[in-house]
């Protein structure tokens, strides 16, 4: 076991050293700033870490490389989206109602875990969730917003809670 | 390869309860469909726990300022998908959770009892039992059934009566019977360690075992670890510390991350350095600021949340 953990542990030090600079700049490319990149890459080379997959297996490591750099930087643009949106809403909002420094990590924090929660759902679904969830309308006042029937609204909402608990389980 | 598919058994499961939730929130359950969901939720523990989850969703969504939140997560989807694609030219379909961890931190404010980041809470209940919560963590509690469902975090009970407690976690169910039990829920699992007393644990998926005084075992979607044995007497988060016995400072790191609001990182280099130490978990910044003062790193401040730590760079 010993053995096998060492040479995994040299295998990915080898791994780190041949293709880090490579993956940085291909991040930095994408990004447009060296510290971002810096910080992907980073992440990056910590999944394969702790990945199960053994490093000296490893076929195509810069293709591997790559599928996990593209799914972090996916997701760094979704949470920035989101980001923005927020801070959009917020600079509508009149000063004496802006939330603390602290209090809007937090806020953001726990949009970004439930906008991965909702990540997949068609769009009307989540409209549906949203109204019944955030604005506590009933079923029948979701289908007059949405201009659907109610059955609609109730297959859209069992579809949002299965898609949300099976999240929750992976 | 980080996340198994869900099994079609869990699909049907959620399916299920998805589908009774529904009925219920419709207000069109007759007296009948509410025997025939109590049969479903008692024909099986995955059921039962199913129902119990798929109702906590509602508790992550309401303490939400709703006219931000809906802004912002109702925001137009087409938008956000072709940002996505122009900027990569990759088709996007991110599986759910592949940033696992990290990114699901506090949600349920609405729950009965909950913890932000960095915060620790005592609480006594009725019958004199204490409960623990410790960072990020939220859980329901029914005094009157004795059980609780723990959402998300970690937390301890010490029961003062021996009448049985039920902990519902996300991977399985615990009735502590005495004595004082921990409980800790991450994305990945379940860990139960017992303080004192007995326990019996029922894994979702897996066969049934009894904790004793002094046993920690962990639950996963892999399986149940081995049952590992741990020092009660060993001061930990309910003291406020966090103890490193030599142990790798990625571990001390992803520990500590736990209970600093913020963005932590660390190059790949640094993982496997060895750290002894206790420090308070009261202020995890000025934890940062010791480590760079005893080991060979040094802490880049990139905003006031993100932190990374880098090797220190030699003085030629």
């Amino acid at each position: 076991m010993i053995d096998r953990a060492d040479s995994n542990a040299q295998a990915f030090h080898q791994l780190y050293q041949v293709n880090r600079t490579w993956l940085e700049q291909w991040l930095s490319r994408r990004l447009g700033s060296r510290h971002e990149a810096a910080d992907l890459s980073q992440d990056t080379f910590m999944r394969v870490l702790s990945s199960a997959q053994p490093i000296a297996d490893l076929k195509e490591p810069r293709a591997y490389l790559l599928t996990i750099g593209k799914r972090l930087l996916v997701n760094f643009y979704k949470r920035r989206s989101l980001e923005q949106a927020y801070l959009d809403t917020l600079a509508q909002l009149p000063e004496v109602h802006a939330p603390s420094p602290e209090h809007r990590w937090q806020v953001l924090e726990t949009l970004y875990a439930l906008d991965e929660l909702l990540d997949g759902l068609p769009w009307r679904v989540r409209q549906a969730f949203l109204l019944s969830q955030l604005e506590g309308l009933r079923y029948g006042e979701i289908a007059a917003r949405l201009d659907v029937t109610e059955r609609s609204v109730k297959r859209y909402m069992a579809q949002a809670y299965a898609h949300c608990l099976l999240a929750e389980l992976c | 390869m980080l996340n198994p598919e869900p099994t079609a058994e869990a699909r049907q499961v959620a399916r299920a309860a998805a589908r009774w939730l529904v009925r219920v929130e419709s207000g069109e359950l007759t007296e009948q469909e509410r025997a025939r969901l109590q049969r479903w939720r008692e024909a099986s523990v995955a059921h039962e726990h199913a129902w119990h989850r798929v109702q906590a969703l509602r508790g992550r969504f309401e303490a939400l300022p709703p006219a931000v939140a809906m802004a912002t997560l109702g925001r137009p989807d087409v938008g956000r998908r072709q940002l996505l694609k122009c900027l990569l030219g990759l088709a996007v379909a991110a599986p759910a959770g592949w940033l696992a961890t990290r990114e699901l931190p506090l949600a349920a404010w609405q729950s009965d009892l909950s913890t932000g980041t960095g915060e620790r809470r005592r609480v006594t209940l009725a019958d004199g039992s204490v409960l623990h919560l410790n960072t990020a963590t939220a859980i329901d509690i029914d005094h009157s059934r004795r059980r609780l469902t723990l959402l998300r975090g970690e937390m301890s009970l010490r029961l003062a009566t021996p009448q049985p407690f039920l902990i519902h976690t996300a991977h399985g169910l615990s009735a502590l019977r005495g004595g004082e039990m921990a409980v800790r829920q991450d994305d990945a699992g379940c860990a139960f360690s017992m303080f004192a007393g007995t326990a019996d644990l029922q894994p979702l998926r897996y066969s049934a075992l009894t904790l004793g005084a002094g046993q920690r075992v962990r639950v996963s979607d892999q399986g149940i670890g081995p049952i590992t044995m741990f020092d009660t007497r060993q001061p930990g988060w309910r003291e406020g510390v966090l103890v490193a016995l030599d142990q790798p400072l990625g571990d001390v790191l992803r520990d500590l991350d736990r209970y600093r609001p913020g963005v932590l990182r660390w190059a790949p280099e640094l993982e496997a350095l060895r750290v002894t130490g206790t420090f308070m978990l009261d202020d995890p910044d000025r934890v940062l600021t010791i480590l760079a003062a005893t080991l060979p790193l040094e802490v880049h401040w990139r905003t006031r949340y993100w932190a990374t730590l880098a090797p220190r760079k030699k003085i030629a």
